[in-house]
């Protein structure tokens, strides 16, 4: 079966007006899986914004080829095509933002890929609801009077509304507290679980993926400079840190206790890593 | 504590509501803030860290109660440029803060427009560009920065007008890893220096770096202690709307096992430690 959405070695530049371009990314090759979450990581300006962009067909890649369940993308109706699977979260929410109505920003998507009528209707109120935004009371406001939290899952419920396949979420959890991120965070475990959509989260801080995301993509300077599952990028500790990035504590300490000899299965449970201590203290005890 | 007034934020009775709001922002709020001292302002989205922080500098006035920043009462006009010249704000985005077209015309532009004289605004140009490590991007335009740099730029103009306090909004929550710890790092030194540092932010390992933690739930402070007596425990952290420490979590199940940590752990190294004792 094929990748859902494959890069073969894109690189891409920005134009500078009469000053020629800046390279972003140069020769990135990556497969999304259905019903996978990928954390694509890197430190600012390591281009993966950029990188988002490509994947959702917003930016036609200077060189190299993107290609949907084993189709090359190509031409405008090509990346039309891509768009219609592809949904993506930009990191601030006003950039995606424009109706002058809560119901209209988030009609806009299914509207626009020919949805009508009663069944757009049904389409735009599923997606509020899963964000608990009640149309009948609130779907005339305005997206802009509302605070940055709400504005983001209006943005959200925008892209939601489109039934991406694939769902590109661009530093998603940066100034959540504790509860809009784990309510984020049960949503897009119930898209890849029910749905099997697959997930692509950006970000700089890989400790707001570190419990959903099976695979780790780290970019440094429009590079891939690591492609690992999450065990793998315990041991990469190292290796992250010129990057400008760190793992989280959950890594840092099956790091430290891998060191020690002590071998931890999953370095995100708790109980798992508390065995693992317990069972050298008990042996430090017995000596 | 029984400091000078003139080193300290009062925070008494303080109530704000936003014009229009039909709740308020904040409501009786009491605390006191000391100079020298590294406090991490912690708390769910909405629950007034942002108010208080603009609250301490007179970028908003209290709608009851008052805020008594450095001897100076927020409520009289006449006292609002003393205050800012001595409590300095820094934003979560940089961008929003720098007008200079390059770093010493940045630095430069607080104490410009406090009259200084130009030898004086030079050497202390010099100066915050030496404590944040930027000296050699004094030629730079701003604008060609990576985040991380103009963040610092910001705090260097931020240093520039010599605070007592320096407020910081969220200001590493934009940045990748490299530059958040020199921004931490930076933070600590200027609190040996003696600068009070209130620092508004998500983060719990950053808050575990402070003195004392404050937490502000639906306008009102539930807690003000050192770091451990409040994160150690991760029910009461999740209860305050805030994300666990992984460290505190594996503590917990440890303790649940018969085993646990020998006092409060919230970093791997106290763990660690605690494992080989």
């Amino acid at each position: 079966m094929h990748p859902r959405l494959t890069l073969e070695n894109v690189s891409y530049s920005y134009p500078l007006p009469g000053r020629g371009e800046a390279p972003a990314l140069s020769s990135i090759s990556l497969r999304v899986e259905p019903s996978e979450v990928l954390c694509i990581g890197g430190a600012n300006g390591s281009g993966k914004s950029t990188l988002a962009q490509v994947c959702a067909g917003l930016l036609v890649p200077s060189s190299g080829s993107v290609h949907y369940l084993g189709k090359r993308v190509d031409g405008r109706k090509g990346l039309l095509g891509l768009r219609r699977k592809v949904g993506l979260l930009f990191q601030s929410p006003e950039d995606q933002l424009f109706a002058d109505t809560i119901e209209k920003d988030i009609s806009f998507g299914p509207r626009n890929h020919g949805l009508r009528g009663a069944e757009l209707k049904e389409r735009v109120r599923e997606a509020a609801a899963l964000f608990d935004f009640d149309l009948d009371r609130s779907g005339g406001k305005s997206p802009f009077a509302l605070s940055e939290g709400e504005k983001r899952r209006v943005a959200l419920a925008g892209v939601i509304a489109l039934d991406p396949e694939v769902l590109i979420l661009d530093e998603p959890f940066i100034g959540m507290d504790y509860d809009s991120r784990a309510h984020l965070q049960s949503l897009l475990e119930r898209l890849r679980s029910r749905q099997g959509t697959s997930i692509v989260i950006v970000t700089h801080e890989l400790a707001t993926a570190w419990s959903l995301a099976d695979r780790y993509a780290i970019l440094s300077g429009g590079r891939l400079n690591l492609l690992q599952s999450r065990a793998d990028l315990v041991s990469s500790e190292a290796e992250l840190a010129p990057l400008g990035l760190r793992l989280p504590q959950w890594g840092v300490l099956a790091n430290r206790l891998r060191r020690m000899g002590i071998a931890v299965d999953d370095p995100v449970d708790p109980r798992s890593l508390a065995r693992a201590i317990c069972s050298i203290r008990e042996a430090g005890d017995g000596r | 504590m029984g400091g000078n007034r003139g080193s300290q934020i009062a925070v008494e009775g303080l109530s704000f509501t936003y014009p229009g709001a039909d709740r308020q922002a904040l409501s009786g709020v009491d605390i006191v803030f000391e100079q020298g001292q590294f406090y991490a302002i912690l708390g769910r989205n909405g629950s007034g860290k942002s108010t208080l922080a603009r609250c301490l500098n007179a970028l908003l006035l209290p709608s009851a109660g008052t805020v008594t920043s450095c001897g100076l009462d927020t409520q009289d006009p006449g006292n609002s440029l003393d205050i800012r010249k001595r409590l300095s704000m820094v934003f979560q985005d940089p961008n929003t803060q720098i007008v200079g077209t390059t770093v010493e015309e940045e630095v430069a532009f607080g104490p410009e427009n406090l009259g200084h004289p130009c030898g004086a605004i030079r050497e202390r140009v010099n100066s915050s560009l030496e404590l944040t490590g930027i000296l050699g991007l004094v030629r730079s335009q701003p604008s060609r920065l990576s985040e991380g740099q103009k963040q610092l730029v910001a705090i260097a103009g931020a240093l520039a007008m010599e605070p007592a306090f320096l407020i910081s909004d969220e200001s590493t929550s934009m940045l990748d890893n490299t530059a958040r710890q020199r921004i931490l790092e930076l933070f600590l030194s200027l609190k040996e220096q003696g600068i009070g540092i209130i620092h508004v932010t998500h983060f719990l390992e950053e808050a575990s770096m402070a003195d004392r933690v404050v937490v502000l739930d639906d306008g009102r402070v539930t807690a003000e202690s050192a770091p451990p007596d409040i994160l150690f425990d991760p029910d009461k952290v999740r209860e305050l709307g805030l994300d666990p420490l992984p460290v505190t979590l594996v503590a917990k199940e440890m303790s649940a096992l018969g085993h646990p940590p020998a006092g409060p752990v919230l970093t791997v190294e106290e763990l660690i430690s605690c494992i080989r004792a």
